[in-house]
């Protein structure tokens, strides 16, 4: 069984894994119990598994855990420590949520577009994440002001 | 009408109470949300009685807890009935904390069999014996507070945020100080409720409880569940609906073990009948390895012989074929699928009226397709079981007292014995309110002997659904020479919810299914409303709107159409045929809010459509833009309702403009097909949803007539309403701009 050395969230973890071809949403998941980021559809439809890679966006349900080692690897429980970080502001101040499960991959998306210098609709247009609720125009609403 | 407050408690009693509620001391009063009467008892403080279904407490801590039965699943319905209970206790609502309760706080609810978080019924089913619990909890606390300062004038008080105060000594006691007293109380049997005028909290935009823990990562749904030592199990169903499993296969290396799960007792619809083995579980050390392991597995299947003709094409050739051929109800007779029902029908016959020289006869038929739920978090659950003694299970659920039953059945163990936690849902729409996917779990931990979570992939899930029912409506109409709609003739053949789930249809057929096609306002002259039961194979179910999402389309369709032949305007046909207030005063606010009589951009046209559900009154404005019925863009959404009274205006707008985006997937995409028996849309690939380029503006008003609050007026319900009216406006605009008219869903079929 494969050992590798991840940065999570600015800590070292060492996880061992089944096989190499792991991907990393299901070790976040299940080894590492970060469970704010969730499954969707395993094909990288959705994004719910939307992850801040080296400050990129990237779906995490088909990535192998062996790619992302040497790289910081920054999930929605990383954000901040006290739900302090400008997005995380943003959808509380604009009631984003409804059922909540595809927010963490939707504000990890807007997180690594303000990351990269976009603005507002910007932003909006990279939060192209699947969210079944609807809360699309809650989204643009908290986005334009970032 | 008072609540029924069956019990007042200083001890809490019960493990359950203590593990909802804390330790803290002070009054606990445990009432219902759904009976009438009212048995305070102090000597019933042990477990919860059927009848209560939620548990106030007040704390000598000062902290109010409302533990509830209902299940969150986005629809913000928790921070609601927090923000009810706030007001006419009297404190501020950043005080109440509001948590799930267990499965025996769990309302029965009627719909069918089911007892459910269901029918956009939460907030409205609770609202009056809410207020009337806290009214009560207030004046039991006033009380309390009038024994301790020794003036029992009642008038000498005041209370105000979670104070009371005696207004000559100036003497303060606050909730807490005095809960342990009040719980030794005997609390009055009614209690002055907050007057009108005087509302603080009801009726305002406040923020929701579950927000903040939504984003952080910290909410915690079913598949988030962690328990030590947990074991994970995919599940793998057979192909078809109604097979079995020919022969148990070995584990695979890597697997933990193979489990063959049989349909349970209950659960079985359709074609699924129950004992079938129609899936195997294979267990590992995480999601993943269990999911690539069982969809390694070699598995054979003995499918029905059937099956080979279970097509989409040949299920609407079957309800075509019916729409001619069905049998007649009779009373007494078996009734089977292919039968017909009277829904409604008036005295003057609609054929005879619609044969009189000069009327022009509109006739059409709408076709709708089964429709997958597709919420973003799949079907799963947890179980801890240790043989004979203790199960746990952590589901998230929207019958949680109807999981308790079966997992009590499955394990032989006593209601005592197992403790059932209701995790947040990340979508329920319906789908969470059946309990296969529980009783997968449970028959895995019997087998596993170690905490396991069963998760459906995302291809199980969409494969194996209870599908919203596919249904061909048929709608025969005429106009005079007046433009007088003088007949109407309605017959929807449709799959049974309701019979699928063991209920013997009465004369009318299943409720669910011809919900929204009866007792129309509008001016039809003659009318008779008909449903079919389809015999489908293929499981149905609740879905957001349930029937209303299929008779609306087809009823607003055909006003539309006759709008049209009349040449006349669709807004002021439907208005000239309506008299009903509630439906005017809605359609005119859609109308105004849509900009209906302002001037459109070339290239956009605006459609129109009304209807009821669960009590309230929907309208909406739908303008699209664009070239043809397969090209065309969705600008702008103008939604009115009329619900009757407002907890919270800005979570109808959230839980509105939501079912805008839920009417409009379904509307354009979606859609479960099916070949051979096998479901052909396995993902979001091929099951398309909007993303949020292409959402629409969209505009919410709510038609207020809560002023004054009236307990004979029933409430309207919120979370499913946004749907049924989406599908037909968006059809009126695509006919007004292209002159093509949709009459099949969804508009985008490949």
């Amino acid at each position: 069984m494969p050992t590798y050395s991840l940065n999570v969230n600015g800590q070292a973890r060492s996880v061992t894994v089944s096989s190499s071809g792991m991907p990393l949403l299901w070790v976040l998941r299940d080894v590492l119990n970060l469970t704010g980021t969730k499954y969707g559809c395993g094909i990288t439809a959705c994004g719910a598994c939307t992850v801040m890679i080296d400050g990129e966006p990237k779906k995490t349900c088909d990535m192998d855990v062996s790619s992302a080692v040497g790289k910081a690897v920054v999930t929605i429980e990383g954000l901040s420590k006290d739900r302090s970080h400008p997005v995380q502001q943003a959808w509380i101040q604009h009631q984003v949520p409804q059922c909540g499960f595809c927010q963490p991959g939707m504000i990890m998306k807007a997180a690594c577009a303000l990351k990269a210098g976009h603005h507002g609709k910007e932003i909006a247009s990279e939060c192209d994440n699947l969210c079944v609720c609807g809360t699309y125009a809650r989204v643009r609403n908290a986005v334009a002001g970032l | 009408m008072t609540a029924t407050v069956t019990t007042a408690s200083a001890d809490i009693a019960s493990p359950d109470r203590r593990r909802f509620l804390g330790t803290t001391g002070g009054l606990t009063l445990a009432f219902s949300l759904g009976a009438a009467g009212l048995a305070a008892s102090r000597a019933e403080a042990g477990t919860a009685s059927a009848a209560v279904n939620a548990w106030l407490s007040i704390g000598a801590d000062e902290s109010i807890t409302l533990a509830v039965g209902a299940t969150e699943m986005g629809q913000g319905s928790s921070s609601s009935l927090g923000q009810v209970l706030a007001e006419d206790l009297m404190v501020s609502w950043q005080r109440v904390n509001v948590v799930q309760g267990p499965p025996t706080l769990v309302a029965p609810a009627p719909v069918g069999a089911a007892i459910a978080t269901v029918g956009s019924g939460v907030v409205r089913g609770n609202f009056w014996r809410l207020r009337d619990a806290a009214a009560i909890a207030r004046e039991t606390l006033v009380q309390a507070a009038m024994n301790r300062v020794g003036d029992a004038d009642r008038s000498h008080y005041a209370v105000a945020d979670g104070v009371i105060r005696h207004l000559s000594s100036g003497a303060a006691l606050t909730y807490g100080a005095v809960a342990a007293d009040a719980a030794f109380l005997k609390p009055p049997s009614s209690a002055p409720l907050v007057p009108d005028e005087q509302l603080r909290v009801i009726g305002q935009s406040l923020p929701r409880q579950d927000i903040p823990a939504k984003v952080d990562g910290s909410a915690v749904y079913g598949l988030d569940v962690r328990v030590p030592g947990m074991l994970f199990a995919a599940i793998r169903h057979c192909p078809t609906f109604g097979g079995t499993l020919a022969a148990t296969p070995s584990a695979p290396a890597g697997a933990l073990a193979v489990v063959p799960v049989s349909v349970a007792a209950g659960t079985g619809r359709g074609a699924e009948r129950a004992g079938n083995v129609n899936a195997v579980a294979v267990v590992a050390g995480t999601t993943w390895d269990a999911m690539r392991l069982a969809r390694g597995l070699s598995l054979q299947w003995n499918l029905p012989p059937a099956a080979a003709s279970w097509n989409s094409a040949q299920f609407v050739a079957d309800a075509q074929a019916l729409m001619t051929q069905a049998t007649p109800y009779a009373a007494g007779a078996a009734n089977p699928p292919g039968t017909l029902y009277t829904v409604e029908a008036s005295t003057a016959d609609p054929a005879t009226a619609l044969s009189q020289p000069g009327t022009r006869i509109m006739e059409a038929s709408y076709t709708l397709p089964y429709v997958s739920h597709a919420c973003l978090e799949v079907l799963n659950c947890t179980v801890d079981y240790t043989p004979g003694v203790r199960c746990e299970v952590w589901a998230p659920s929207q019958t949680a007292r109807n999981a308790l039953a079966m997992v009590c059945g499955l394990t032989g163990l006593a209601e005592s014995q197992v403790v059932f936690h209701t995790t947040l849902l990340g979508g329920g729409l319906g789908r969470k309110a059946e309990v296969d996917f529980i009783a997968q779990a449970v028959q895995v931990a019997m087998v596993v002997k170690r905490p396991v979570q069963l998760v459906w992939s995302r291809e199980e899930d969409y494969t194996h659904d209870q599908y919203r029912p596919m249904a061909v409506v048929k709608v025969r109409a005429g106009l005079d020479t007046g433009n007088r709609v003088v007949g109407w003739q309605y017959r929807n053949v449709s799959p049974s919810i309701l019979a699928q789930r063991g209920s013997v249809l009465g004369p009318k057929g299943d409720s669910q299914g011809y919900e929204a096609s009866h007792a129309l306002p509008y001016d039809l002259g003659a009318r008779r409303v008909e449903w079919v039961s389809h015999p489908s194979p293929i499981p149905v179910g609740f879905w957001r709107s349930v029937g209303a999402s299929i008779n609306t389309f087809a009823v607003e369709s055909m006003v539309d159409e006759l709008a049209r032949t009349a040449g006349l305007d669709s807004y002021e046909f439907r208005r000239a045929r309506l008299t009903d207030p509630r439906w005017l005063a809605v359609l005119e606010a859609a109308a105004t809010l849509g900009g209906w009589r302002s001037a459109l951009a070339s290239g956009r046209a605006r459609g129109i459509a009304i209807g009821a559900a669960f009590n309230s009154v929907v309208a909406t404005v739908v303008e699209v833009s664009g070239t043809s019925a397969t090209s065309f863009k969705i600008q702008r959404v103008s939604l009115a309702i009329d619900c009757t009274l407002v907890v919270n205006p800005a979570n109808v707008e959230a839980q509105l403009t939501g079912g805008v985006v839920h009417g409009i997937n379904a509307a354009l995409y979606g859609q479960q097909t099916f070949a051979a028996g096998v479901a052909q849309r396995r993902n979001f690939n091929t099951n398309r949803m909007i993303r949020i380029g292409a959402m629409p503006q969209v505009a919410v008003t709510i038609v207020q007539r809560n002023a004054p609050l009236d307990r004979s007026v029933p409430i309207g319900g919120v979370g499913e309403l946004g749907v049924p009216t989406l599908a037909p406006a968006l059809a009126n605009a695509v006919a007004r701009l292209t002159g093509t008219r949709v009459r099949t869903l969804p508009f985008f079929a490949a």
